[in-house]
């Protein structure tokens, strides 16, 4: 079943010249693991911002094209309502907080309030996605009271148990250190092992190779390419575009060891032992 | 956590007080000194407030206010003591000034009023938790986005606060000078506003984004998390204030 599906989407800030995205068009199925890369200001997260209909609602600006989500077009929804489909991540946990609730728990109710869930409804909702995203323990701490990653998992729980199908990320672990940034990948696959469609935006490339069943290559607001990690950092205008392949993949480009029987090059630790294994490595 | 309420912790019959009813009561203490002038109405009124400070045992907490409040009532009572229009009766002479009776009682007449207002306040203020009383203007009718507003404003200004210590204590190990006389901390702070203001806007366009997407601007009904707290006897002592304020009334017409 078709999730998202976008036709020609074409838009332009307030008092912006240029197009942040042009004629963008692509189709995603339900469950799927989506990665958005591009160089800087590529338009990867106008992009995530049109999923969620804050592209053109928030921002207002020019608009052309469609995006379906669900069936529903979001240029006809509010953002209250597109919400119950999509929900996004942004970079820093820090402006995710809302700053009106006084522990972790409370902090997660804020969506379900607004929504007019019912109490029995929210406690269930929140206790889910508390354990999913493993911050059960501080659950009764401040919501500024907590590590970088930790901050990063209340983001996502406040947003999971708003229920959406659809979850996009905005380069969400771009802010954390080391150890926070691995925390949120791995609650990341927890998410998209439940079903839920994942969109994920970001530049650490061994985890977009090793996560993502396609892959969303934009440069100037513009699809570049959308196909499977392999296709697309095989391609040999990577550079060009902005784009560094994952390490295994540059390696083995400059071995030239291809996966056998394809003219693509191994994008994972494991594909890459595979292929130069058979070197005597 | 951190935070600039003025809010304190303890477990009395004030705290236990609805905060509506508090706001009720700086109601009536505005309302009776204006509806009976008579200053020993106001004496009685003052005295309430202080029993009631004291009952929330928090009077300690008032003194810092009380004093400044003291400072600037004795400038009143000084300068309409000796100047004010009308004075006739004298009371006692100093040197070239003389203190006149009328102006005095004036004087005193505004300062137990003034007293009287700042008690309630303090009362509501030292003894109700922000996030309670908004909660409780939210219920009753108050829009949840002003709500929002006020409570987050009591969050994030100390989140403010520290993002400055990081920033001072940032600059301090690069060398530059942030103690010592009020010029030097002037020159450490004034280079600080640029980012932490800077900040605070591009975090405000960020954090609106995020309040929408969790549907902040949703136009049904909205519920929440926590049971409505249940205060108790507000109902009576609501009455009893309204009760109170129009007796006063009745007695200033009838009287
Ligand atoms: N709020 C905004 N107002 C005007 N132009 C913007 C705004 N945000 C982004 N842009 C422009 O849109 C384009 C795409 O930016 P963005 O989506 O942020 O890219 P990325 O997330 O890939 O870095 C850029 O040219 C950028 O300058
Ligand atoms: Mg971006």
């Amino acid at each position: 079943m078709k999730k998202i599906i976008v036709e020609n989407l074409k838009y332009k800030y307030p008092l912006s010249e240029k197009l942040a995205l042009n004629n963008v068009s692509f189709e995603i199925e339900q469950g799927e693991f989506i990665g958005v890369i591009g160089r800087n200001l590529s338009g990867k997260s106008t992009l995530c911002q049109a999923m969620v209909g804050l592209v053109p609602h928030f921002y207002k600006g020019a608009y052309g094209g469609k995006v379906i989500i669900d069936g529903l077009e979001v240029r006809n929804y509010s953002i209250a309502d597109i919400s119950l489909k999509v929900g996004i991540v942004f970079q820093n946990p820090f402006t995710q907080i809302t700053g009106s609730k006084m522990t972790v728990y409370e902090e997660i109710a804020f969506g379900l309030e607004n929504l007019g869930i019912s109490r029995a409804e929210m406690i269930n909702r929140i206790d889910f996605a508390l354990n999913l995203l493993k911050i059960a323990p501080f659950k009764e701490r401040s919501p500024f009271d907590l590590s970088g990653g930790q901050m990063q998992r209340m983001a996502i729980a406040s947003i999971i148990a708003m229920k959406p199908e659809i979850i996009v990320l905005d380069e969400p672990t771009s802010q954390l250190d080391p150890e926070g940034s691995e925390e949120v990948f791995r609650a990341i696959q927890d998410l998209s092992k439940q079903g839920i469609t994942v969109i994920l935006a970001e530049h650490k490339m061994e985890k977009m190779a090793e996560f993502c069943n396609r892959i969303l290559l934009l440069d100037d607001g513009k699809v570049v390419d959308f196909d499977v990690p392999e296709k697309v950092f095989s391609r040999d205008d990577l550079g060009e575009h902005g784009v560094n392949a994952p390490v295994y993949t540059r390696v083995c480009k400059a071995l030239n060891k291809k996966k056998a029987g394809t003219n693509d090059y191994p994008v994972t630790l494991e594909e890459a032992v595979r292929v130069l294994g058979g070197m005597g490595l | 956590m951190r935070s600039i309420s003025l809010y304190t912790e303890r477990n009395t019959v004030i705290h236990a007080m609805d905060p509506i009813s508090k706001l009720f009561y700086i109601l009536f203490a505005l309302l009776i000194p204006i509806i009976l002038p008579s200053i020993k109405v106001s004496i009685v009124c003052v005295v309430l407030g202080l029993i009631f400070l004291l009952v929330a045992r928090v009077f300690k907490k008032t003194i810092p206010v009380f004093s400044f409040v003291f400072l600037i009532l004795l400038t009143v009572i000084i300068i309409q003591g000796l100047f004010r229009p009308g004075n006739q009766t004298t009371l006692f002479h100093f040197g070239p000034f003389t203190l006149y009776k009328e102006g005095l009682m004036f004087a005193f007449g505004v300062a137990f009023r003034v007293i009287n207002i700042v008690s309630a306040f303090m009362i509501l203020i030292l003894t109700t938790k922000p996030s309670d009383l908004v909660e409780s203007l939210v219920r009753k009718g108050l829009s949840s986005k002003i709500g929002y507003v006020i409570i987050s404003v009591f969050q994030i200004i100390p989140e403010m606060m520290s993002s400055m210590e990081t920033i001072t204590d940032a600059q301090r190990s690069r060398g530059m000078e942030t103690e010592g006389n009020l010029q030097t901390r002037m020159k450490a702070f004034l280079p600080l506003l640029g980012p932490v203001i800077l900040g605070s806007l591009a975090n405000t366009k960020e954090r609106a984004m995020a309040l929408e997407v969790r549907g902040f601007n949703s136009k049904g009904p909205k519920t929440y998390l926590l049971e409505e707290k249940k205060y108790r006897y507000s109902k009576v002592v609501q009455w009893g204030i309204l009760l109170g304020i129009a007796c006063a009334l009745a007695w200033r017409i009838l009287v």
